[in-house]
């Protein structure tokens, strides 16, 4: 594995970067949080490059990517015969990962059964192959990445507490690029160069300080690994004009509140404009915007918005899958990996009826 | 007269950094605080004071109390270390779990917690 050194300059990158340097041999669990694209993966990267298990594996799961059984067994590994198709036996990545790390990202997304599963092996630093009664010794670094708001989590009852606590003692938050525009240069300098050495014949420059503005003062949604396409494409486009238009019609749903401190030019303000209209058109679709805004406060709570953007949602989809499949409910309730049951439940719920 | 104990309190929470500080220098003791636990192991780090006790509280950004126990106790065995927290069970059991001498749940009570230092302070020279 080749590391991303950890670019930028501003007092938080400095700062994790400090911290890494400090923790990086303790072996403690590790948490990484932040939005996406803000560079969890890089950390994770950083702290196995200066600890001192940089001479073992360092073993990455995507605990979103793949269903619980997969991940169970990914994780754990399992004996020959555990279960149809396990045709010989196959190590997990605990197994892969001793000695060295367990990078584990999108924790957030794991499902319940296997965080307690989990949990049980980070308290005992044993774990058991599926189809196993034999209880094998794990000496990994627990690294754990998540965009997800565990707290948030933890109330709504989908990450446990104990779990949660267990993985936060060194907890590495990663703000969004917007709130580190100081780095938003040196990334740009670092992938401008990166990619002039790859590909030596493209046309790429580097944006002028007009430009460069433009770009530290966008809110860059995708954070680094958006910064990072747009350096590319424009190595192929040689047009930094190009990229910036794209880039305020990709998303133009975020109203870059940075945006406001420097109207100083028209476009910027009409783009604002945008912005805002699009949000209000998503926010009406669920409450009454036309009500005094006593009213309206009264009436909007985000677990009701959550319910109702939730349920639109769901009927759509429910109606999609059912209409595919010509109304056949057995087949739409497994397609959509609920029960026969709840399918009916809600199809009553949302009104979804088959064409008279 | 013996020179003054040396106290280390972390805490994210300035009221309660400053009650503690207030409170413990009055009685004599030599006080740092710090505001997380990487404040806290740089100022232990930093070789210019031995503590004679660490207070810390649990939930902190960076690296929380628990993680600072875990590596003043390996780097530090002789140090003293005093848990507490307001989370209720479960960062308290990770404390004890991580060899904090004593865990108290808060609200605390700042003499209960001033006995406890100084016994622990006591013990520690009875045995050297
Ligand atoms: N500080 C940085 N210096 C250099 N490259 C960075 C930095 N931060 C992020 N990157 C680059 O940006 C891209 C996204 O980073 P990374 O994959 O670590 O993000 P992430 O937080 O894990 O995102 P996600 O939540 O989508 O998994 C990667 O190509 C990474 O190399
Ligand atoms: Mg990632």
């Amino acid at each position: 594995m080749t590391t991303t050194p950890l670019i930028g300059v501003s007092k938080s990158i400095l700062k994790i970067k400090e911290l890494i340097h400090h923790v990086a041999n303790t072996c403690l669990n590790v948490l990484i949080t932040g939005a996406t694209g803000v560079g969890k993966e890089v950390v994770a990267q950083n702290l196995y490059a200066e600890s001192a298990r940089s001479t073992q594996n360092f073993v990455k799961i995507n605990c979103a990517a793949l269903p619980e059984t997969l991940l169970e067994s990914e994780l754990y590994g399992y004996e020959k015969g555990a279960f149809t198709g396990a045709h010989k036996k196959r190590p997990g990545k605990f197994q892969t990962a001793d000695k060295g790390v367990l990078f584990l990202d999108e924790i957030g997304d794991m499902p319940m059964a296997l965080q307690s599963k989990m949990l049980h092996v980070l308290q005992s630093g044993e774990f058991s192959p599926l189809g196993s009664d034999q209880e094998y010794k794990t000496d990994v670094w627990v690294i754990a990445a998540t965009n997800h708001n565990l707290e948030e989590s933890m109330k709504q009852k989908m990450f446990r507490e104990d779990l949660f606590y267990r993985l936060n003692i060194i907890k590495i938050d990663i703000p969004p690029l917007r709130k580190r525009k100081e780095d938003i240069p040196s990334l740009i300098e670092y992938y401008f160069r990166l990619y002039k050495s790859e590909y030596p014949d493209n046309q790429g420059t580097r944006p002028d300080s007009d430009i460069l503005t433009k770009l530290c003062n966008y809110s860059w949604p995708g954070n680094v690994r958006q910064l990072q396409n747009c350096i590319k494409k424009q190595m192929i486009l040689n047009s930094w004009e190009k990229i910036f238009e794209e880039l305020t019609q990709e998303h133009p749903e975020i109203a870059p509140p940075i945006l406001k401190e420097n109207q100083q030019n028209g476009t910027q303000v009409y783009i604002n404009q945008e912005f805002s209209n699009a949000r209000t058109s998503i926010i009406s679709e669920f409450v009454d915007l036309s009500t005094s805004s006593d009213k309206l406060f009264e009436d909007l709570s985000l677990k009701k918005i959550k319910k109702m953007a939730s349920d639109k949602v769901e009927k759509e989809v429910i109606a999609f899958v059912l209409e595919k499949v010509g109304w056949n409910r057995s087949r739409a309730s497994k397609i959509l990996k609920i029960s026969y049951k709840t399918l009916l439940y809600k199809m009553n719920e949302f009104k979804v009826l088959p064409p008279a | 007269m013996d020179s003054p104990n040396k106290l280390l309190i972390v805490d994210d929470n300035e009221d309660i950094l400053s009650t503690f500080y207030e409170f413990f220098n009055s009685l004599g003791y030599e006080v740092k605080t710090a505001r997380d636990g990487f404040a806290a192991l740089k100022l232990l780090k930093n070789k210019s004071i031995f503590f004679d006790c660490l207070i810390t509280d649990l939930v902190m950004p960076n690296i929380s109390g628990v993680g600072l126990i875990s590596i003043a106790k390996k780097e530090y065995p002789h140090l003293k270390i005093i848990a507490m927290t307001g989370y209720g069970g479960q960062p308290g059991a990770l404390a004890s779990e991580a060899k904090a001498d004593f865990v108290f749940f808060k609200p605390v009570d700042l003499l209960k917690i001033e006995n406890k230092v100084s016994e622990l302070i006591n013990q520690k020279n009875d045995k050297q």
